[in-house]
């Protein structure tokens, strides 16, 4: 045993999960003041899959922009540094999705004030709304102990990783990771584990970057308590 | 059906993503669902249907396929739709709505016990749509599968189509810009290859080799290839253009392969323009195939430099889609879903004009070790998201979805 585990705890129940889009039922929006209208009204579910759904949707990992707005604002309005401030929210840094709406209709109103003119797109690179639903499942795999969990990330999907360190901080009281959730559970031994987990900076990475560096991190921590010993 | 299990397909895939089917299919152990369509043979649904329904017993559903029975009228009705849907103009006169609707209600009579008992019934494009208005007493969930483009339809047809349509529990699309408003979820499920098939299974160098040989094609020069129907919206033209461009400065050869040109009539008038075009230059090869070439195009693909789809407008592009399977970086129209696999930089790039092209084939062939990379890149994206393994993880995220549904944003089964 690496991590002194001082109470016992209930055994980690790996899950995993999958991802279904759907059209929002919104109309499109083809030009800036468009998309201010319809972000106000759209359904926080819709929000939700524009900022935190990018990573586990099938799509290309977009190395520059993790939303869909800021992807929009740069490729199809061409507007780069309307891009640039949409991009760099974390809406994770949010109290709540009603928080975040606000702040994105904060920086397309300040945008739209400076702007002569409204920006808009041809037919057809209309932003269209879309929203998802998450069927979330059992992989049949239990964890008993820290260690185990580190031996068995290498295993983990891309959507297990989303469902048990990113979704889980919508659903979790201290909106934290199932992770570090369940780590806690443990008592101090675990305590610079979590701390390590807590410092990975998740959202603007790609999952099958987030799981190398949850890995990577994770392992170096087994050795440090390893040395120290 | 293809015979190929999940076995063969875990070799491509890895045990991580078969084993998410695995699980998934294990909530909908012994559901039954039946597959409608209006061909056994010929066309992409029929291909779909050969791999997905046998995959789907293999998971532990009970699956089955029904084809639509339907004379001369019925299938001039249906295809008339089929025009409509993707914007032609056409009338839509009574008695063709009529033979429609007499056929349907035939089958019907044929289909009905199994499709009103099935948990899951999934109606693939217009011509089985009416089925449902026949089967009062289904119990279970019917869905739409459109796989066509109705973004801008004749609206007599989408009207027609509409209320019949309407009342399925939910309908997919290949893209969200094919779709349509409807009162119920509309869901998204993009295409898919099969990485086993004749067209994109692994081939020998020796077979790639005599492919070549038979085409009078070297290896001497760098082959830049596009595969498509001989069309104008799939520019060949432009192609042509766009290696007129590149000069003598630039070694390299151009293929130009597709069908159309003997069975579709403005095929024919597109494939002369095409020799027009390339008379004169003895570095271009253009080959008017079967459509049976599978395993040619499949060749070709393989050895290929760079591959090229310039179109101009265009569905979802599965031929950009086999061409990165290859790990062949590709330089795509802007339009259509060229765009959603076509990542400037990454997996190829997208270009709008002859120049663009050229500018573009001319900055790989100067960087082989970007070829490679970028060709890495486009085949793990592939591999990722557009192989029929993904596609059928999202039908049965639907089915489980639905089952609880569909209302939540989190579904836990």
């Amino acid at each position: 045993m690496v991590f002194d585990t001082e109470k016992s705890n209930m055994p980690f129940e790996v899950r995993d999960c999958a991802l279904i889009t759907r059209m929002a039922g919104i109309d499109t929006a083809i030009n800036l003041r468009e998309l201010r209208e319809r972000v106000a009204v759209c359904p926080v579910e819709c929000l939700f899959h524009h900022f935190c759904e990018t990573q586990i949707r099938p799509t290309f990992d977009d190395p520059e922009f993790s939303n869909d707005f800021a992807v929009w604002s740069a490729r199809n309005l061409r507007d780069r540094v309307l891009a640039e401030r949409l991009g760099v929210i974390n809406p994770y840094t949010f109290g709540n999705l009603q928080e975040l709406r606000e702040a994105v209709l904060e920086i397309i109103d300040d945008h739209l004030s400076m702007l002569p003119y409204i920006p808009w797109v041809p037919r057809g690179e209309d932003f269209r709304f879309m929203a998802a639903t998450t069927v979330v499942f059992n992989t049949g795999k239990f964890l008993e102990a820290p260690q185990d969990l580190l031996d068995a990330l290498p295993q983990f999907s891309h959507s297990s990783i989303y469902y048990h360190f990113i979704e889980a901080r919508r659903r979790t009281e201290n909106r934290t990771d199932d992770f570090s959730a369940w780590l806690a559970g443990f008592g101090k031994g675990c305590e610079d584990l979590i701390n390590v987990l807590g410092k990975i900076d998740f959202y603007y990475l790609p999952l099958r970057v987030l799981k190398e560096t949850i890995i990577s991190e994770a392992s170096l921590q087994r050795e440090r308590v390893g040395h120290d010993r | 059906m293809t015979g190929r299990t999940l076995l063969d397909y875990q070799a491509v895939v890895g045990e991580p993503a078969m084993s998410q089917l695995r699980q998934l299919a294990h909530e909908l152990a012994g559901a039954t669902v039946v597959h409608v369509n209006s061909t056994r043979e010929g066309g992409g649904v029929a291909e779909i249907l050969n791999w997905l329904v046998p995959l789907m017993n293999e998971l532990g559903l009970i699956a089955s396929w029904e084809v639509i029975e339907g004379n001369e009228a019925f299938f001039n009705t249906t295809k008339a739709f089929h025009n409509g849907l993707q914007g032609n103009a056409l009338a839509l006169p009574q008695s063709m709505i009529d033979a429609y609707e007499e056929t349907v209600a035939t089958n019907a009579e044929r289909m009905r016990p199994l499709l009103e008992e099935a948990d899951f019934v999934f109606i693939h494009d217009p011509q089985p749509a009416f089925l449902l208005e026949l089967c009062p007493y289904r119990k279970g969930r019917w869905i739409w599968r459109c796989h066509i483009d109705v973004s801008h339809p004749n609206r007599k047809v989408w009207n027609y189509l509409k209320s019949k349509v309407s009342a399925y529990d939910s309908s997919i699309f290949s893209m969200p810009d094919f779709a349509q408003p409807l009162n119920h979820p509309q869901v998204i499920v993009a295409p898919s290859i099969d990485p086993l098939s004749e067209k994109n299974r692994e081939l020998s160098a020796a077979e790639i080799d005599s492919t070549l040989a038979r085409f009078g094609i070297s290896r001497d020069l760098p082959i830049l290839t596009q595969i498509s129907r001989f069309d104008r919206f799939k520019d060949p033209v432009g192609v042509i253009e766009a290696f007129a461009m590149l000069n003598s400065s630039v070694d390299a050869q151009l293929v130009l392969a597709g069908g159309g040109a003997t069975d579709d009539p403005e095929g024919a008038v597109v494939f002369e323009e095409v020799q027009d075009a390339a008379k004169g230059d003895d570095r271009i090869t253009l080959l008017n195939l079967p459509p049976d070439s599978h395993r040619d195009i499949n060749a070709l693909q393989r050895a290929s430099t760079i591959v090229i789809q310039k179109s101009l407008q265009e569905g979802f592009g599965l031929t950009v889609t086999e061409a990165m399977w290859k790990g062949k970086p590709v330089i795509g129209g802007n339009v259509g879903g060229i765009r959603l696999q076509v990542y400037n930089h990454h997996t190829g790039y997208l270009v709008n004009t002859p120049e663009g092209a050229a500018l573009r084939i001319r900055e790989l062939l100067r960087q082989p070790e970007k070829i490679h990379q970028m060709g890495a890149t486009a085949k793990k994206f592939v591999t990722d998201n557009f192989l029929l393994t993904r596609h059928l993880r999202e039908y049965l995220t639907l089915m489980l979805g639905h089952r609880r549904g569909m209302k939540d944003h989190l579904i836990a089964v």
